[in-house]
């Protein structure tokens, strides 16, 4: 796996952009191992794997060695080594009028 | 939406809604607009916990959409010299620069105008600012409830002077929308220009010069007459020598706003539209002249029949009157408008929370008869790596960058 490549989701529409990997770091979604080719045949996203993902958020994990680039949305959410994956959000300055 | 703007490529540095808007106008036009934002925070427009009031959602920012659909974003640390480095990249690209940083931020960060023009000397710098680039208030910020609305003459203007106090914008952006339209209009022009002479131009709107504009007609009678119009408390009733203007309410306290300035050619029809079609006849509305002298009998009539039926009726009542009047909408009322949606005023894009689609307002100009076909709003810094890549900058190069804060 290296930046640039292509995840596709065996549980639902999720697919993602390798932006940074770690080591032999293992990606899910929905509780199932990613695939560097489209799956045709799914299996649903199970248990705690099911908060879903948005297009466009880099998904990293704690340690920062992985970012994952949302490019699809699905059902499934991600994890790496089973550990489930956090959004790198913008932090604006907050604002009221 | 014909893509008039195709093939030409906007590098925004700019935050809120007033220029950034001008970014999205192009962008719905055809126009390949890079918005650059920063690594961590993003555009502040993104930061908004209460917006007109409202609680906004996480997630789903209609607010955000309405100035930068059509965009892509790329996260850039413009005060790390590096990141500088990249904009300066950009601008090799690009046919304009667009912002609303200050003069002494631009000077501070070296992207005014004569740091872009060493790097790209035909390239359009347009500057969106609150009081204008020129005077002794060049530096100082603003937002459209200070220079479009309150500073400009405006709050006063459509505030009775009966009200204790002026009233407030009440549109969030209302100044910043306009204003940004004004934007990508001189922009357009100024990239007309450059075709035809190859002369590259400064741009510059501010928020006051929006409001001074968009009350240019006030400003100028009070220049030449020294007096001013001013808003009147509402009342139901005609405007003086003219009783087909001012508003009138309906039995179940609807508005109809009558205005129809040259009254000449349908007093006629609209005596008939109130069941009065004797009063065309009447001595002192058969003619303009007597109609116009005899306001206030023809208000005094024309306030009670309006009176005796609910707004509904008169909508109706009122299709086949040959003059000029409008109900009174509320922005709900608006949004259901057959007429507007007859003219593509909302169109859809894909809501990043992968929720329903937001539906948006279009901007005012439609070029032949087609609605507006873009994509949603760019999350905060989606396509660095993609739109580093199509630079020439390598991967490695991209993450040192990364490493030491230069981009996200």
């Amino acid at each position: 796996m290296k930046p640039g490549t292509k995840l596709y989701s065996a549980t639902c529409n999720t697919e993602v952009m390798v932006i940074r990997c770690g080591e032999n770091a293992a990606i899910e979604c929905g509780g199932a191992p990613m695939s560097t080719s489209a799956v045709d045949t799914k299996t649903e996203p199970s248990g705690e794997h099911q908060n879903g993902t948005m297009v466009g958020k880099r998904y990293v994990d704690e340690a920062g060695t992985v970012e994952l680039l949302c490019t699809k949305p699905g059902t499934g959410s991600l994890a790496m080594d089973g550990v489930a994956m956090g959004i790198k959000d913008a932090k604006p300055l907050p604002s009221s009028d | 939406m014909t893509q008039v703007m195709k093939g030409i490529r906007v590098l925004e540095v700019a935050q809120y809604t007033f220029v950034p808007a001008a970014g999205a106008i192009l962008a719905d036009w055809g126009a390949d607009v890079i918005k650059i934002e920063h690594p961590t925070r993003g555009d502040n427009q993104r930061g908004f916990i209460n917006l007109g009031g409202i609680t906004t959602k996480p997630n789903r920012s209609p607010f955000v959409e309405h100035p930068n659909r059509g965009k892509r974003s790329v996260g850039v640390d413009i005060s790390n010299p590096e990141g500088m480095e990249i904009i300066y990249e950009f601008a090799k690209t690009a046919d304009v620069f667009l912002t609303n940083y200050l003069p002494h931020q631009r000077q501070r960060m070296k992207f005014d105008v004569e740091h872009i023009r060493a790097i790209n000397p035909d390239i359009i710098y347009a500057r969106g600012s609150a009081y204008g680039d020129k005077g002794p208030e060049r530096n100082s910020g603003g937002f459209d409830g200070t220079a479009f609305w309150n500073r400009s003459g405006i709050a006063h203007a459509m505030t009775p002077e009966e009200l204790e106090g002026p009233l407030s914008q009440g549109i969030p952006a209302f100044g910043d929308s306009i204003g940004a339209m004004n934007i990508a209009g001189g922009i357009s022009a100024a990239l007309f220009h450059r075709l035809r002479t190859g002369e590259a131009t400064e741009v510059d709107v501010s928020l006051l010069s929006t409001a001074w504009w968009a009350s240019g007609t006030t400003l100028d009678i009070a220049l030449d007459y020294n007096e001013a119009p001013r808003n009147r408390m509402p009342t139901s009733g005609g405007n003086r020598g003219n009783a087909l203007m001012g508003n009138y309410w309906t039995s179940d306290r609807g508005t109809i706003n009558m205005c129809t300035l040259s009254p000449a050619p349908h007093i006629r029809s609209f005596f008939e539209h109130i069941d009065r079609p004797e009063l065309a006849d009447d001595e002192r509305f058969a003619t303009v002249e007597a109609f116009m002298q005899n306001w206030e009998a023809a208000s005094e009539i024309i306030k009670s029949a309006f009176s005796m039926q609910p707004l509904n009726f008169w909508r109706e009542k009122l299709k086949t009157y040959s003059g000029q009047w409008a109900p009174v909408q509320s922005m709900f009322e608006m949004m259901r408008d057959e007429q507007a949606l007859a003219n593509d005023m909302i169109f859809e894009v894909e809501a990043a929370d992968g929720g329903d689609p937001i539906k948006l307002v279009r901007g005012p100009v439609q070029f032949d008869h087609t609605p507006v076909t873009t994509t949603r709003a760019p999350v905060m810094a989606e396509h660095t790596e993609i739109a580093l890549m199509e630079l020439g900058i390598e991967w490695d190069r991209i993450e040192e960058l990364k490493q030491n804060g230069a981009i996200a």
